[in-house]
């Protein structure tokens, strides 16, 4: 019974189910989907980080930022389509992440993260200040939708809004990251992540040059959390530095422990919660930071794995139920 | 099975009662308005005022045989977050119309969002002249809040007047900032060929600690300045600046724009205000100009249970009641129709007759102006004698 769940086709299964969320769904469902998507993919792109590789980045906020300035600024101020705008998002975040990182994975712990926090901090201060590019505290409103008239001439989704042609488009575009992701946890280059969050010692000892890979595991990150900002910047309808601000960092950070580091499925999962959490809440009561607060205390005591891990526990224990 | 059932049926619930439709529909009006954070000075009052005036339309009977419903949202006077509750009143609570926002940053932001959406936006308080630029007007956004323009031209007639020369000037760095600035220094030139300009300071917005822009415009001897530092930040900026010896060194040839002569940021600092400075403000209890807004301030004075009631109030009353007239005037709530109904529209506000201009959507609101000084009749500074500058003249 359970080998047979494990074998259905999940991933695709699930996509199918996100497509369909503008045809059975308000307006409202499919802009709270295509938020889940786009953060769903910056906290996977986090994961890398503090999951596999054991490196917690205080400052991942900075490379959404980069990368949705990047997208914006390309698209609204010099018309650049958006199959070249989107990729440079990931390649400008992956190049700063490049240069910070080469810092960041000299130091160890608490200081590798108030050095990503402090890098963080100074592409927050640049989108802020630097008025003529950036548009500075006012952000840049209005960052065009992709040129998406092909889908008009699809069938069933050639009526849908341009907002609902973005959505489909971004559920293609954040699968097709996940999945580069899979590969990338699963490959040996992977492996070696693991071990150098297991014991950095002996995976230097064992001929593994740790700093290089921390490197690249950085700039890997980097550059998806660029391509999840590219997104975001295009659904937001505009640009603001606080896509770079340390709270979003903290914001993203949350949802990673929330949904379980280490488990691929875990971050989409606890975006997922975040989100749908924070939409309730918020229309309950003024007080909801108190509220979510709470909720996040309990539910990282009671499932110290995450959702993910929880929903690991239950499964298996349905499991043995089933078989008993 | 039975757990299950109630599982998802309490699940569904939760998921759908905020979407619920009620049987009575009432006009919705979505209000993103700063409650939080320095700038909920100005912005918490300002949410109030449109809610008296809706209590009282709704008393009367609302408009059109229904209800009005005001749905106030925190923006945290942050464009993001502006944009945000925006999106989320239009797409979930379904609001009919937008009147909000209170930063420089937030309104242009928020105005996309309308344009896109097809929903009358009202500002009532931002001041940017960047909101109804000729590339970034359309036909959904109005403001009833005055601009940029007539701010910094009011400013340099009256410091025009003022027996100096070196000039000098401190804003925050940011669309508000630097277009009144421009406005007061481009005039101030303009007629008074003279005046030179020996400083510019640009603090960030939410700047806490000033002194090293205080000490370094001290440091080139200016003779008077203009401010635009506003709300809770002029509360901050001035409290440093007076230990600083910032006032005494130019004389109190001040002008505080950005509504630091408004009886809130007087009564709030008491003793601490720098007395004999000149400040503008929307409103203020004690103008008592007409029979409309002594009656208005009555009112409001008993709404807020406020002895001396807040000057920002009569913005969002200003919207709101701009709004409902031309909700009249279309006889429909469609946006497009009252969108039309808008141009041209005269309103009796408390302050006057305000009219929106066809041209660029916006009404002629002008401010309060005044010298402050310490009245025994109250436990704070007035602007006496306090002058309405009418806007006509320096709208382009």
């Amino acid at each position: 019974m359970m080998t047979r769940l494990g074998r259905a086709p999940w991933p695709l299964l699930v996509v199918a189910l996100a497509l369909l969320v503008p045809a059975v769904g308000s307006r409202f469902y499919t802009f709270l989907a295509n938020d889940v998507l786009i953060w769903a993919l910056f906290a996977t792109s986090l994961n890398l980080l503090v999951g596999y590789t054991g490196l917690v980045s205080f400052g991942h906020a900075a490379y959404f930022g980069i990368g949705a300035y990047t997208t914006g600024i390309l698209m609204k101020k010099l018309a650049v389509p958006f199959v070249l705008a989107f990729p440079a998002a990931g390649i400008f975040a992956g190049l700063a992440a490049l240069v910070f990182g080469f810092f960041c994975v000299r130091l160890t712990r608490i200081y590798f993260a108030m050095l990503t926090l402090a890098f963080a901090q100074i592409v927050w201060a640049i989108c802020f200040k630097w008025n003529e590019v950036t548009g500075g505290e006012q952000g840049m409103p209005e960052i065009p939708y992709p040129a998406l008239d092909w889908m008009d001439r699809l069938p069933w989704v050639g009526d849908l809004r341009t907002s609902d042609h973005f959505y489909l488009l971004t559920v293609l575009l954040v699968a097709l990251c996940l999945w580069a992701l899979r590969r990338i946890v699963g490959s040996p280059f992977g492996r070696i992540l693991t071990t150098i969050r297991e014991n950095p010692e002996r995976a230097e000892f064992i001929g593994v040059n740790v700093r290089r890979y921390e490197l690249i595991a950085f700039v890997v990150a980097g550059a998806f959390a660029g391509l999840a900002g590219g997104l975001f910047g295009i659904f937001n309808r505009g640009v603001f530095p606080d896509f770079a601000y340390w709270t979003k960092s903290s914001e993203v950070l949350i949802m990673t422990l929330l949904g379980g580091m280490g488990t691929f499925y875990g971050p989409p999962l606890g975006a997922l919660a975040l989100i749908l959490l924070n939409q309730q809440i918020v229309s309950y009561t003024e007080y909801w930071p108190f509220v979510l607060g709470t909720i996040l205390v309990v539910l990282l005591f009671v499932f110290p794995g995450g959702l993910a891990g929880a929903a690991g526990i239950v499964s298996r224990r349905l499991a043995r139920a089933l078989r008993a | 099975m039975h757990r299950r059932i109630v599982l998802v049926a309490l699940l569904a619930a939760v998921l759908l009662v905020p979407l619920g439709a009620s049987a009575q529909k009432p006009i919705k009006v979505g209000m993103p308005m700063p409650l939080s954070g320095p700038a909920a000075l100005f912005g918490e009052p300002a949410s109030k005022g449109a809610q008296m005036f809706i209590d009282e339309l709704n008393a009367r009977g609302g408009v059109l045989g229904r209800k009005l419903e005001l749905i106030v949202r925190d923006s945290k006077a942050d464009a993001n977050e502006a944009v945000r509750q925006a999106r989320e009143l239009i797409l979930k609570d379904n609001v009919d119309f937008l009147v909000g926002t209170l930063t420089s940053a937030e309104g242009p932001a928020v105005s996309v969002v309308a344009k896109e959406n097809k929903i009358v936006f009202i500002a009532p308080i931002p001041k940017t002249d960047q909101l109804t630029a000729p590339d970034k007007l359309h036909p959904y956004v109005f403001r009833v809040a005055s601009t940029t323009t007539i701010e910094g031209r009011s400013a340099a007639e009256i410091v025009a007047k003022w027996p100096v020369t070196k000039v000098a000037t401190i804003s925050f760095d940011y669309a508000y900032g630097q277009d009144v600035t421009k406005a007061f220094v481009d005039h101030l030139k303009k007629i008074k060929p003279s005046v030179e300009i020996v400083d510019q300071q640009w603090p960030k917005l939410g700047e806490q600690d000033y002194n090293p822009f205080i000490n370094a415009q001290m440091a080139k001897k200016p003779e008077a300045v203009m401010s635009s530092i506003w709300g809770g930040f002029f509360v901050t900026f001035s409290k440093q600046a007076r230990a600083l010896g910032y006032f005494d060194a130019i004389k109190y040839n001040f002008i505080g724009l950005g509504e630091a002569g408004s009886p809130e940021t007087t009564k709030s600092m008491r003793d601490d205000y720098p007395v004999g400075i000149w400040g503008n403000s929307y409103d203020a209890f004690y103008w008592g100009e007409s029979a409309a807004h002594r009656d208005y301030t009555t009112r409001l004075s008993k709404y807020l249970r406020d002895e001396y009631p807040s000057s920002w109030a009569v913005q969002g009353y200003i919207g709101m009641q701009v709004l409902t007239e031309a909700i009249k005037k279309a006889n429909s709530t469609d946006s497009d129709k009252v969108a039309k109904a808008l141009l041209g529209l005269t309103v009796e506000t408390p302050v006057g007759p305000l009219t929106i201009r066809e041209k660029d959507h916006q009404a002629n609101r002008g401010q309060l102006y005044g010298k402050t000084v310490m009245d025994p009749k109250y436990p704070f500074a007035i602007m006496k004698p306090v002058t309405y500058v009418d806007p006509t003249k320096f709208m382009d």
